[in-house]
């Protein structure tokens, strides 16, 4: 029987989750500066993800 | 164009006219944010078994397959091509379904790639009933990169459409807290735009 309702997880965020996401969105930024552009980076992560040839 | 594996779905759906969207950690370059990801994600918006038997043969036709037997009420089935696998959604999100405006807002990233709106891309995000921190932290980034284009209006109109009001304050709670001196103006503004209070 099912018939427990699913929670999600509780949402506790602290200064050191903020601190690594804006970091991250700082880092993002600077590729951006340097040149790279979002269909770059997404085209980068594609390759991250190709199984075994 | 992306690959061809992407291509060719992408490509199939349009010529269907069937919308589909990447979502999931992917899409997160639409937002300006990135990270690695090990999984290509689509949701597509189909309303009839006969469409979805239709999709399903001409992707077989272009050597993507499915081993399974999806069927219109489904919410995910696997595709595979030769060095790629994708999840095909069938919602945007395990916790809710299509709707119109959510399509109407579907936005072009590039070629005939298409993602969701900030909005519901992080709505998404908080809704999946598996939510894992990885979440929490990729809405943030897209609500820091994304705060002054953001439709809030709509988001707030969204975040009470789903019932998760309170959850989204749990994560502003983390924006009230912030006592970095080099964000905490960039902490408040996210507040104040959310409170639909006037940001400067």
């Amino acid at each position: 029987m099912d018939n427990e309702k699913k929670e999600r997880a509780p949402i506790v965020i602290n200064q050191t989750d903020l601190d690594r996401a804006y970091k991250k969105v700082k880092e993002y930024k600077e590729l951006l500066r340097r040149g790279k552009t979002s269909e770059q980076i997404f085209k980068d992560m594609i390759r991250l993800i190709q199984v075994g040839k | 164009m992306v690959n061809n594996f992407l291509q060719i779905i992408f490509d199939l759906s349009s010529q269907l006219k069937i919308p589909a969207v990447i979502i999931g950690g992917l899409a997160l370059p639409a937002y300006n944010v990135a990270r690695t990801t090990l999984d290509i994600d689509i949701s597509i918006n189909v309303n009839s078994q006969k469409k979805l038997d239709k999709f399903i043969e001409v992707l077989k036709e272009k050597n993507i397959i499915t081993k399974q037997h999806p069927k219109i009420d489904h919410t995910i089935f696997t595709v595979f091509g030769l060095n790629f696998e994708a999840e095909i959604w069938l919602k945007p999100c395990d916790a809710f379904d299509w709707d119109k405006e959510m399509v109407e807002r579907i936005q072009l990233f590039f070629d005939n790639v298409y993602v969701l709106s900030a909005e519901d891309f992080i709505l998404t995000k908080l809704a999946r009933m598996d939510r894992s921190s990885i979440d929490i932290s990729d809405i943030i980034q897209v609500l820091i990169s994304t705060k002054n284009s953001m439709n809030w209006k709509y988001f707030r109109y969204r975040l009470e459409w789903i019932g998760l009001e309170s959850e989204f304050k749990d994560i502003l709670k983390g924006f009230e807290l912030d006592s970095n001196v080099e964000t905490r103006e960039i902490s408040r503004e996210i507040l104040n735009r959310f409170n639909n209070l006037k940001v400067d």
